[in-house]
């Protein structure tokens, strides 16, 4: 079972001091595919990807990267991650290839092949021409593809990305999709968005995420034969007027 | 990965991080500057004379002295230390720089010990930069540097390292570096210090407090306090403040490193705990 998936969620439910984020939320990403969370604002996106990430814990239920607890084994879980949460910054004080030395030996790589490596990813992202310069200079964009770059750096298995093409400008945009289409059948990639258009362009699958809940998964294609369009499954199922 | 390895990342990268920032530079002058001025306002004004502190005393512990009032200013260099540490884990929940650092194969812990040691090193080589200009001063006025200079560094050091665990503790329970700061700089400066001397008011030996040990900087040049200010401004115990230096070298410097150990200890679990909401 553990080959078949990469990401397996089980009955996952996260309170903030009372206020439910994510109510009893199951979902299995098999290995290699591309899936999109998509929801509203406030739907539980983020929460989900911060578990799976280990940056918050779960209120109950348990959630498993590569075999490995999120929570009781959360070294081994990320070690398989690639990820981009919530619009990171970076320090300011250190340049992208400072930066991603500094993860790369964090995420057990050796010298010799992260500097190859750096120099793979940052021309990825564009940003071969910014390698050595402070990112406290860098625009949101900027800042959003050395987040990928960094995302891609160990090459994982699991690409968990939250709102990857916040900040981008379309060219940006593009480009971030082009890289997606590029790992399809490559690696898994969890993404979460609100851009249908985006869903459409990259992912295989969709989980659709309201209040917590998940609402609905299945292709894109299943989803249109149900609701005719992405877009009115997607209004019908976060309870939107139509 | 081992985590001997991660922590050795974590220390370089977190030491570069503190030298590249103004802060570094600007306690380092800060502290130097405060010295020489010292140096500068003993000799020129006469002080142990003006003083009237006893012959017999300045006889025999002329460069004594000297150091005790010089290397008393590397307290500053501690202070230092509180703007090198107040935001250093506040900052990455804050900045959201945690998103990027956090979702690593690295524990929590061996973060925050990472930062820790940084933050000591770079505390450090500014109490190392300040003693060693007392040093130079002591050989260029007097000929000799008296053995007491080493003891008072071992207690600037063990201070630096209880105030940066005390900025930890404020950095991992507060949201903002700014808040971890002035915490820090209050609890050090005002609540250590009330409780003290209410408690000497009182009767009480405070020689717990962290704010006590650390006047054991200066009572490591084996020189009576007491005999020292018997002669000056009238003598007598209302000198308070200086008495406080008879405080046991040796006491204080475990006192300090147990508040150390506990400060750090709760910044680690409370680090581990909070989440990056």
């Amino acid at each position: 079972m553990s080959e078949r998936y990469s990401i397996r969620m089980e009955r996952l439910t996260k309170y903030y001091n009372g206020f439910l984020a994510l109510s009893d939320f199951s979902l299995d990403v098999e290995k290699n595919r591309t899936i999109a969370l998509l929801g509203p604002n406030g739907a539980g996106k983020t929460t989900l990807m911060k578990i799976l990430c280990g940056l918050i814990m779960p209120t109950s239920g348990r959630a498993t990267i590569c075999g490995f607890d999120v929570v009781s084994e959360r070294e081994s879980a990320v070690s398989s991650v690639g990820a981009i949460i919530n619009n990171p910054e970076f320090y300011p004080y250190l340049t992208p290839d400072e930066m991603l030395r500094y993860l790369g030996r964090l995420r057990g790589m050796d010298e010799k092949r992260t500097g190859g490596r750096i120099d793979q990813v940052l021309s990825m992202v564009g940003l071969e021409g910014w390698k050595n310069v402070r990112t406290e200079k860098f625009s949101m964009g900027m800042k959003q593809r050395l987040a990928l770059a960094q995302a891609l750096l160990h090459d994982p298995k699991v690409l968990i990305l939250d709102e990857p093409s916040l900040g981008l400008d379309p060219r940006g945009m593009m480009e971030f999709r082009q890289i997606i289409k590029k790992l399809k059948g490559k690696k898994t990639v969890f993404l979460a968005t609100h851009l249908i258009s985006e869903v459409v362009q990259v992912c295989e699958l969709v989980a659709i995420i309201d209040r917590g809940k998940l609402k609905a998964f299945d292709s894109i294609g299943g989803l249109k034969r149900r609701y005719r369009t992405l877009e009115r499954a997607y209004l019908k199922l976060t309870e939107a007027i139509l | 990965m081992s985590e001997t390895k991660n922590l050795k990342t974590v220390v370089r990268y977190e030491l570069l991080k503190q030298v590249r920032r103004r802060r570094f530079y600007g306690a380092l002058g800060i502290t130097l500057f405060a010295i020489l001025l010292t140096m500068g306002l003993y000799q020129g004004l006469n002080l142990p004379e003006r003083m009237g502190l006893p012959a017999q005393l300045l006889e025999r512990y002329d460069a004594e002295i000297f150091a005790m009032f010089v290397t008393s200013l590397s307290s500053l260099a501690v202070l230092g230390a509180v703007f090198f540490a107040g935001d250093s884990i506040a900052s990455e929940f804050e900045q959201r720089t945690g998103y990027i650092l956090f979702p690593n194969p690295v524990r929590r812990s061996t973060i925050v010990m990472g930062k820790y040691l940084a933050c000591l090193i770079a505390t450090a080589a500014i109490i190392a930069a300040a003693y060693l200009t007392s040093a130079i001063g002591l050989a260029l006025f007097y000929g000799r540097i008296p053995s007491g200079i080493v003891g008072s560094m071992a207690i600037a050091l063990i201070l630096g390292a209880m105030v940066i665990s005390l900025a930890f503790l404020f950095s991992s329970l507060l949201k903002g570096s700014v808040g971890s700061t002035i915490g820090t700089l209050l609890t050090y400066m005002v609540v250590f210090a009330t409780i003290s001397t209410f408690l000497s008011y009182a009767g009480y030996d405070p020689w717990f407090m962290p704010d006590r040990a650390a006047d054991a900087m200066s009572a490591t040049y084996g020189i009576s306090l007491e005999e020292m200010m018997s002669g000056t401004y009238g003598g007598g115990r209302w000198v308070s403040g200086l008495l406080r230096a008879s405080q046991d070298p040796v006491l204080s410097f475990f006192v300090l490193a147990a508040y150390a150990c506990v400060f750090l200890v709760l910044s680690v679990v409370i680090t581990n705990r909070r989440e990056m909401v």
